[in-house]
């Protein structure tokens, strides 16, 4: 081939890129027309490739393209620090964010409202029993429009586990929440309708908690305990 | 039947009305559909046309009170336990209860560590028949269905009890 057709069909590729379709169409030859459509079908494969890798870096177009998940997380943090000073619980880690449970309805509500953050999804809300006589209860946040997500934790004491309730933030927490404190006795403030969710209204203790015993009957049903030969 | 057996016309059968009664009702066992776990499905497949408890007089019935038979199906939790038995007691005599699957019979899987299982259905209302099987087959039903259709069959409604 040569060095002019390759500078023609270089051109006509070049053109088609930019949205002009008319400039291979009106090549007359047709071996160097097809040569030309083959050569665009391989800049468009190498092009959306670029973009793909470049879209793997950064989460969306309104994020620096350094960005990753790993410092949103802490960028979150700062903010948080900024704004609410002294609503971090410990250090900060780089893959949840600990907060203390004092002024947590603010923050979920500054989370969720703020341009930067709009944490408009509450995926999660779930307990744990940490030991220790400490309980925590984790919420997973996710933004449908910048398409981050964090994990926020709050630890409180088991003699007084008040957390401020986000049911009324996102609707959604309203049965998280109840079942939150159905097994692990979580007592969400503010919540409009904590009641049990999955146990009877009457049950005794919070069975998800390290130091729960089993009640020895239920309405007259006696609760067998054999135990013994099953391993 | 002694002295009555072929004095009528054909067609004319003679039995004791205590047996008539009881082979009356073991071939009609219409059951309570009480699904509460993975076992109902096994119930279903029994029920449905491939297995089809119909051909024995079996038919499922969505309320206890045209029901004769309570399939307990399945997990029975203790939150579940007393709708158990309220269900039981709203169901006309004569009723019986079959025990479906390992839960309904002994707690199952749950019988160590769950806090909120019921260990057997029978901690609460009489059982006339265990299925075991975790879920058991609909042939493992159907059979624990005939053992009951047996049972019924043996029984004599109207022959007082004595001693």
């Amino acid at each position: 081939m040569s060095e002019d057709l390759q500078a023609l069909i270089d051109e006509a590729v070049k053109k088609a890129l930019a949205g002009d379709d008319d400039a291979i169409n009106g090549i007359e030859d047709r071996v160097t027309r097809s040569k030309a459509k083959a050569a665009l079908v391989k800049a468009k494969r190498a092009q959306s490739k670029a973009v793909d890798e470049n879209s793997d870096s950064e989460p969306s177009e309104e994020q620096p393209a350094t960005e990753n998940s790993e410092n949103i997380i802490l960028k979150i943090a700062k903010i948080l620090e900024g704004k609410f000073s002294g609503c971090i619980d410990g250090e900060v880690h780089s893959d949840f964010i600990q907060l203390k449970p004092e002024n947590w309805f603010e923050i979920a509500k500054f989370l969720k409202e703020d341009p930067d953050t709009y944490f408009d999804s509450l995926q999660c809300n779930t307990g744990f029993d940490l030991g220790d006589g400490m309980l925590e209860s984790r919420y997973n946040l996710h933004s449908m429009k910048h398409l981050h997500s964090i994990e926020i934790r709050i630890k409180v004491n088991i003699d007084n586990p008040d957390i401020p309730s986000v049911e009324s933030i996102w609707r959604v927490a309203d049965w998280f929440e109840r079942e939150t404190y159905d097994m692990f006795g979580i007592n969400f403030t503010g919540h409009r309708d904590l009641r049990r969710i999955l146990l009877p209204e009457d049950w005794d203790g919070w069975p998800l908690r390290k130091d729960y015993e089993e009640q020895e009957t239920y309405h007259g049903i006696v609760v067998p305990k054999v135990k013994e030969g099953w391993e | 039947m002694g002295f009555l057996e072929n004095r009528f016309d054909d067609n004319v059968v003679v039995e004791k009305l205590d047996k008539l009664l009881s082979w009356a009702r073991s071939t009609s066992p219409w059951f309570f559909q009480f699904g509460t776990a993975c076992c109902a499905i096994e119930m279903m497949a029994a029920a449905a046309s491939r297995h089809d408890l119909m051909r024995i007089g079996i038919i499922p019935r969505s309320s206890p009170r045209q029901a004769d038979v309570m399939i307990v199906a399945g997990t029975v939790t203790m939150k579940m336990a007393l709708r158990v038995k309220k269900l039981y007691e709203q169901m006309a005599d004569p009723k019986y209860v079959v025990a479906m699957g390992s839960c309904a019979t002994s707690g199952g899987p749950y019988w160590q560590h769950g806090y909120h299982v019921l260990k057997g259905v029978d901690l609460v209302i009489p059982v006339d028949v265990y299925v075991p099987g975790c879920p058991p087959r609909p042939e493992a039903l159907i059979e624990g269905l005939l053992k009951l259709q047996e049972q019924i069959l043996e029984g004599r409604p109207l022959t007082r009890k004595t001693g």
